[in-house]
């Protein structure tokens, strides 16, 4: 019983871990809060779905289908309307400052276009539904192909930013913008990389939920939710915390419901967050560090 | 020891030469039509008031902020469009007033952060060998998160982390700026040691008295505009600079 707990638990872990990464690295990179983030996912559900039913592509394939065409969204989004106001300090900070107000209305016509193409029924197909047992622990073929593919691309992009001279200038960005374009970063360029691959990461992890629960045009809400529940615990900006935050809040949510029920989802959720950021504004694992 | 490539030191042009530069931030106008050129292996001063514009003309340089109008010209080539990451790759290092260092990475990841301009890179390793011969401080201090250091250390790795871009000119903003007198004399050391090696240096510098002492060549700059040029030793000894900038 614990064992599968723990599995249902590593699961949600996993996915909110990934739906956050992608939120946490536009922000990290450009600080721009990006509300429609659970949106992307659900356009990547719909184009599983779709793909699924329509053409009888499975998932895996989706999944290139939908990191293609979110990246191709961010990428728009940037070449069209982020680069030009990045380019002087003060349309930079006027556009950081409305980021919330603009990404809410991307969120809304997302929303709403998908409501009018595919109307609010709730959609499913069935994917690898059958059941695998290993050891103590039941395991759908879904489940197991959702955990893992959240698995490798979490580490996936851990590693680049560690070892890939990308991941680098990533990093540089992340930690101080100003700073990176001095020693020889192409801003810019990292800038537009990152918000594609943001995008891109949040449509694989809409065709991850797409075969293990029903999706709506309005999924994508409680998902943005849980990622800028997950990015605070872990500290904005801070990739990798971001990433072990995503399991925290999976194992809370989990074993909290376990032990007290389904009703308690949101206090848990709430609690946790309002408590980190009551005793530990700095995100879960954050070094209060001052700059001298 | 670290040297830039031995190309540029023979070159009779100057290595960096601005002409009627003029910019500013939004549409408040510093710089009004500074003309200044640099000669290869030397060390360049730049004194004056708070507020005169050294830190607005070393960013213009560096290209952290957009130039209105002039011409900036490296080593013959015209960079006045390039943007920031492009004058490093050509060999332009900024070590900017406050620092600017990764606060939460580590020492040696601050540095080599400073190597990520692809010829810089592939001699990283060495590069960060003798950076580390040069200040063994920062050695000591390798894994430690860059944040946590002093004043005088983070300085250091600044300088540090400009160098590992194999740069040809050094622009040093205020690199004295709130350290104790021990570090400030080590600094100028330093300073004198690069040039030794064959670096060519701008710096700017509140404490006028070490830094004409220090240089090759320098320029009053104010309000904006070079008010006067001369030897270090000129300056130091004209009239007005003694009784405004060096108190006496
Ligand atoms: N980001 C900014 N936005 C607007 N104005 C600025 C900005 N930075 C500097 N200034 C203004 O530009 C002018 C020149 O500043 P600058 O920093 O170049 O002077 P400085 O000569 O380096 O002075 P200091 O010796 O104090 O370092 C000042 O009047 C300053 O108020
Ligand atoms: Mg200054």
């Amino acid at each position: 019983m614990a064992a599968q707990l723990f599995f249902a638990a590593l699961c949600s872990g996993a996915l909110y871990a990934l739906v956050a990464l992608g939120l946490n690295l536009v922000y990290g990179t450009l600080r721009l809060l990006n509300i429609a983030h659970g949106d992307l996912a659900m356009i990547g559900a719909y184009v599983a779905f779709v793909a699924f039913s329509t053409f009888g592509l499975a998932p895996p394939v989706s999944m290139v289908l939908a990191a293609g065409l979110c990246a191709a969204m961010g990428w728009a989004l940037y070449a069209g309307i982020f680069r030009r106001l990045f380019a002087t300090p003060e349309t930079a900070q006027r556009l950081e400052a409305n980021s919330l107000i603009l990404f809410y209305g991307v969120s809304v016509i997302l929303q709403n276009v998908m409501a009018l193409g595919f109307t609010s029924t709730a959609r499913g197909y069935s994917y690898m539904g059958e059941v695998w047992r290993i050891g103590p622990v039941m395991a759908s073929g879904n489940r197991l192909l959702m955990l893992g593919t959240a698995l490798a691309i979490c580490l996936g992009v851990l590693l680049v930013l560690r070892f890939h001279a990308f991941g680098w200038s990533l990093r540089a960005v992340i930690e101080r913008r100003e700073a990176a374009g001095i020693v020889g970063v192409n801003v810019d360029r990292v800038q537009g990389i990152t918000i594609a691959l943001g995008f891109a990461i949040a449509g694989v992890a809409g065709v991850l939920v797409s075969m293990t629960e029903q999706i709506t045009p309005f999924m994508g809400f409680p998902l943005t939710i849980a990622a800028f529940v997950v990015i605070v615990l872990g500290g904005l900006g801070n990739i990798f915390a971001g990433i072990v935050a995503g399991f925290v809040l999976g194992f809370v949510e989990t074993f909290g419901i376990a032990l007290t029920s389904a009703t308690y989802r949101s206090i848990l959720i709430y609690g946790l967050f309002v408590t980190v950021l009551l005793l530990r504004p700095q995100g879960l694992f954050g070094k209060a560090i001052q700059v001298r | 020891m670290i040297s830039p490539s031995l190309a540029a030191v023979s070159e009779p042009r100057p290595l960096l030469s601005v002409e009627k530069l003029e910019a500013g931030y939004g549409r408040v106008q510093i710089l009004r039509g500074i003309s200044l050129s640099i000669a290869a292996g030397t060390v360049t001063a730049l004194v004056g008031p708070n507020g005169a514009g050294k830190t607005t003309l070393m960013k213009a340089i560096a290209g952290m902020i957009p130039a209105r109008s002039g011409q900036i010209r490296f080593d013959g080539r015209d960079i006045l469009a390039m943007p920031s990451y492009q004058r490093v790759e050509s060999g332009i290092a900024l070590v900017p007033e406050g620092r600017l260092i990764f606060a939460r990475l580590s020492v040696e990841q601050n540095l080599r952060l400073g190597a990520v301009v692809p010829h810089a890179r592939s001699k990283a390793d060495q590069t960060l060998a003798e950076i580390y011969e040069r200040f063994p401080r920062l050695a000591e201090r390798r894994n430690q998160v860059a944040g946590s250091m002093s004043g005088g250390e983070q300085q250091m790795l600044a300088l540090g982390r400009g160098l590992m871009s194999q740069p040809r000119l050094i622009l040093l903003d205020e690199p004295t700026l709130g350290l104790a007198p021990i570090m400030v004399a080590r600094v100028f050391e330093v300073i004198a040691e690069l040039r030794q090696a064959g670096f060519t240096i701008l710096l700017s510098e509140q404490n006028s008295h070490l830094a004409l002492g220090a240089c090759d060549y320098a320029y009053l700059i104010e309000n904006g505009s070079i008010h006067l040029q001369g030897t270090g030793a000129d300056l130091a000894g004209n009239d007005e600079v003694q009784r405004l900038y060096m108190g006496r």
